[in-house]
């Protein structure tokens, strides 16, 4: 009994582990200082999710700051407009952007293309729609009055290339589908459609058969119902304000980055085989399209 | 020196123990058992809850931060920082227990927190964490009471820490609250336990205090008492034996009482003979003896008177003395059998002639008061035994007491008869009295008044006289008034 009572009455709560902390005296937070090193800013469109981009594009990071010898930061936004006013206003130096984003940039400010991707031999990719493995229909027409998800709105492959298909059939994705909505990257419109939450999605076939490879059981639970002639592949580019110096020493980086190992293997968990140089008129067939669906961008 | 104060605390509760009666001690039994049980049960309780409950509460607050860990990756990667603030907010809406949430950059600058003005001092810097770690979790003394602060990496570290505290509030008010209806539960198992030893106690004790009352009927002298049986238990068994023992107690006082009213009867018997035949020689010595020898004397007299020899003259004369001397004896033996006075005058009367015999014949002074029993009479048989009885005091003083004055007092009052014999005699040692069974004065008069229903009380010192007192019952309805 005595036992008992010593061990009822020894039942405190745990001791704490450090000293006593007033929550109630607050002090205003220290503000950044800056570093004596301006770091090498890159910034990646949200075409895949801010955690997946910051996850495959580390290893070219590292490459970068490598080869460059600057730390390199990566800045991400949620959308293409975020990140396009951020090369405008200079605050990043490099930008993987889409091919929408691009045009839009080139267009309103000057922005200049710095290097592209090549995938199979080529420099083009594809905008593919998208439907649940389990789902009958084999063209956008079925799709009629279904839930459609977007990527992001200034995204060529998965907003404007789709909106032209609906535009093709006379109609326009407000009428056309019941509902739409914006994913803000591609792996998660892709994931919408497998989880049942839209019926179709149209995604840039990099980023599809990337996310295809990494995680393989989306294979069976999705399926590719059309797939869009080739478009000028997303590209590399620089604010127009990039010192013409340090342009050409980015360019060279990029241009012979599969030439060392280390650069190979950030090349290849990307799903990219190099960086080429690459003309505009590359995204004259895009224009074209845009031209066709008007200005869509926010 | 301990087992002799153990010893001694033993003894001082044993002694409590035995003082208090049997429903005291099944109470103490049962609030003992129930308040120890409900106690160390509620004690041994909440030593597992705050062991079951303080696990949770670690668990809860890795659960929490890792949650928050999670969705803070977006926000932070893509410099969000309102929606950061949003889920910040919301994580501490959602969790009240949640005292303060936070996400630290990998740099260690805060980027979001959940206080309002300014960041405590020293909250930083208490918990950190290894990018590659799932979690680390400090117990914080804070202001606002224990606080596990838990920090998780995230995404891998590479944006950031999230950080979260969790406070044990509701984890003590939920300890608090169960051992208060715990508490509650034995307080209420307590009353039903009281209830519970009540009835018990009365179950037990009923058959006891019957017992116990049936002891005191038979101390009383009655053994009709019998004690009903309850149950077949051990108690059960007492009782059976105890109206075994009161049937045979019964039967032999009902044998004792039988054979003592044959005594009584007996000696009755024996009294009642005897003074019939007293009675009946007083009256042969009356009307026969006296009547002879009152026929002698008549003779004599003729004979003296015509003495032809005269020197036989005196010879007459002296006979005839001899015969009146014997016609007075025979006369006073034929009162003191049985004064005819007593049947024909009352008791005062005979008592007083009997007294002024005694007092012509010896020197003792002796003093008689007779009241209440001027108009009437008392049953002839108690008559006769105060009579007897006077008579056989006043005997005992004359042949031993050495006495000069005595003085005899009967009073008559309130359906009883007192009468008190006192002399101022040489007295003696009444322990050596009452032992000897032979001395039959005095049990001559206890006998008498004990047949009456009386009793008879002697007081008596060596050099200062005694007393005797004797009181006999007359039924009311047995006086008679005037003479008979």
């Amino acid at each position: 009994m005595l036992v008992l009572l010593a061990a009822g009455c020894g039942a405190a709560a745990p001791s704490p582990d450090r000293a006593r902390i007033d929550l109630s005296a607050r002090q205003p937070l220290p503000a950044r200082y800056d570093q004596g090193i301006m770091p090498l800013r890159v910034s990646v469109a949200a075409v895949i999710s801010p955690r997946g981009t910051a996850e495959s594009y580390q290893p070219l990071l590292d490459y970068l700051s490598a080869v460059t010898e600057r730390p390199v930061e990566l800045v991400q936004r949620r959308t293409y407009q975020e990140t396009n006013d951020l090369i405008e206003s200079g605050e990043v130096d490099v930008a993987f952007v889409c091919t929408s984003a691009y045009i839009a940039g080139h267009d309103e400010f000057g922005m200049e293309l710095l290097a592209a991707p090549e995938v199979g031999g080529e420099s083009v990719y594809y905008s593919l729609l998208i439907v649940a493995a389990d789902n009958p229909a084999s063209s956008i027409s079925d799709l009629r009055g279904k839930v459609f998800a977007f990527t992001d709105p200034m995204s060529h492959t998965g907003r404007v290339y789709p909106t032209y298909l609906v535009h093709e059939l006379g109609e326009t994705p407000e009428t056309f589908f019941s509902r739409t909505f914006f994913t803000y990257s591609h792996d998660d419109a892709i994931r919408a459609v497998a989880d049942g939450l839209a019926d179709g999605a149209a995604v840039d076939s990099l980023v599809y058969d990337f996310a295809l490879e990494r995680d393989p059981s989306l294979a069976k639970r999705v399926r590719v119902i059309h797939r869009s002639p080739p478009f000028g592949i997303p590209p590399v580019v620089v604010s127009p304000n990039v010192r013409p110096q340090q342009r050409a020493i980015l360019q060279n980086v990029l241009l012979t980055m599969h030439e060392t190992p280390t650069g190979r293997e950030a090349l290849r968990v990307l799903g990219l085989e190099r960086f080429t140089l690459i003309e505009d008129s590359a995204y004259d067939s895009v224009r074209y399209v845009t031209a066709a669906v008007g200005t869509l961008a926010q | 020196m301990i087992y002799a104060l153990t010893q001694r605390l033993l003894d001082r509760l044993w002694n409590i123990a035995g003082t208090v009666n049997i429903r005291v001690k099944i109470l103490g039994i049962v609030l003992g058992l129930v308040f120890l049980l409900g106690l160390a049960v509620t004690l041994q309780v909440r030593h597992l809850l705050f062991q079951a409950m303080y696990t949770q509460l670690g668990e809860q607050a890795v659960a929490f931060t890792r949650d928050l860990a999670a969705r803070a990756a977006d926000p932070i990667l893509i410099n969000d920082l309102y929606a950061l603030h949003v889920l910040l907010q919301d994580t501490q809406r959602n969790h009240p227990d949640v005292v303060y949430a936070f996400v630290v950059d990998p740099d260690g600058y805060v980027l979001g927190h959940t206080f309002n003005g300014g960041f405590p001092q020293g909250l930083l810097s208490a918990n950190t964490v290894t990018s590659d770690a799932y979690e680390h979790t400090a117990i914080l003394d804070t202001s606002e009471g224990q606080v596990w602060d838990t920090a998780v990496p995230v995404f891998e570290g590479r944006a950031g820490t999230a950080r979260l505290g969790l406070s044990d509030r509701q984890v003590l008010r939920t300890i608090d609250t169960i051992t208060g209806q715990l508490l509650l539960t034995t307080v209420m198992v307590s009353i039903i336990g009281i209830s519970a030893a009540v009835f018990l106690t009365w179950i037990l004790t009923r058959p006891i205090l019957d017992l116990v009352g049936a002891t005191q009927a038979i101390g009383r002298g009655d053994f009709s008492y019998r004690v009903k049986r309850w149950a077949n238990d051990e108690i059960g068994k007492l009782t059976d034996a105890f109206n075994i023992m009161s049937a045979a107690l019964q039967k032999a006082e009902a044998e004792r009482v039988e054979r003592e009213q044959m005594r009584a009867q007996y000696v009755h018997g024996v009294i009642s003979a005897q003074e019939e035949e007293r009675k009946r020689i007083a009256r042969e010595l009356h009307d026969s003896t006296s009547q002879s020898l009152t026929s002698l004397m008549i003779g004599l007299k003729a004979l003296e008177d015509n003495c032809q020899q005269c020197r036989r003259q005196t010879h007459v004369i002296e006979l005839r003395s001899i015969a009146g001397r014997t016609l007075d004896d025979v006369h006073a033996l034929s009162v003191q059998l049985r004064p005819s006075v007593l049947d024909d005058l009352g008791l005062p009367e005979a008592i007083r002639r009997h007294v002024a015999d005694i007092q012509k014949r010896t020197a003792l002074d002796i003093d008689l008061a007779v009241t209440g029993l001027d108009t009437r009479r008392l049953p002839p048989e108690i008559e006769t035994a105060l009579y007897r009885i006077v008579q056989e005091g006043l005997t005992n003083i004359i042949r031993h007491a050495e006495a000069q004055t005595a003085s005899i007092f009967i009073e008559y009052s309130n359906d009883k008869v007192l009468a008190v014999i006192e002399d101022n005699g040489k007295g003696f040692d009444l322990t050596g009295i009452q032992q000897q069974d032979g001395h039959l004065g005095i049990y001559g008069i206890k006998e008498r008044a004990e047949l009456l229903s009386g009793h008879v009380e002697i007081e008596s010192e060596i050099g200062h006289g005694t007393s005797l007192y004797v009181e006999i019952p007359v039924p009311a309805d047995e006086i008679h008034n005037g003479r008979h």
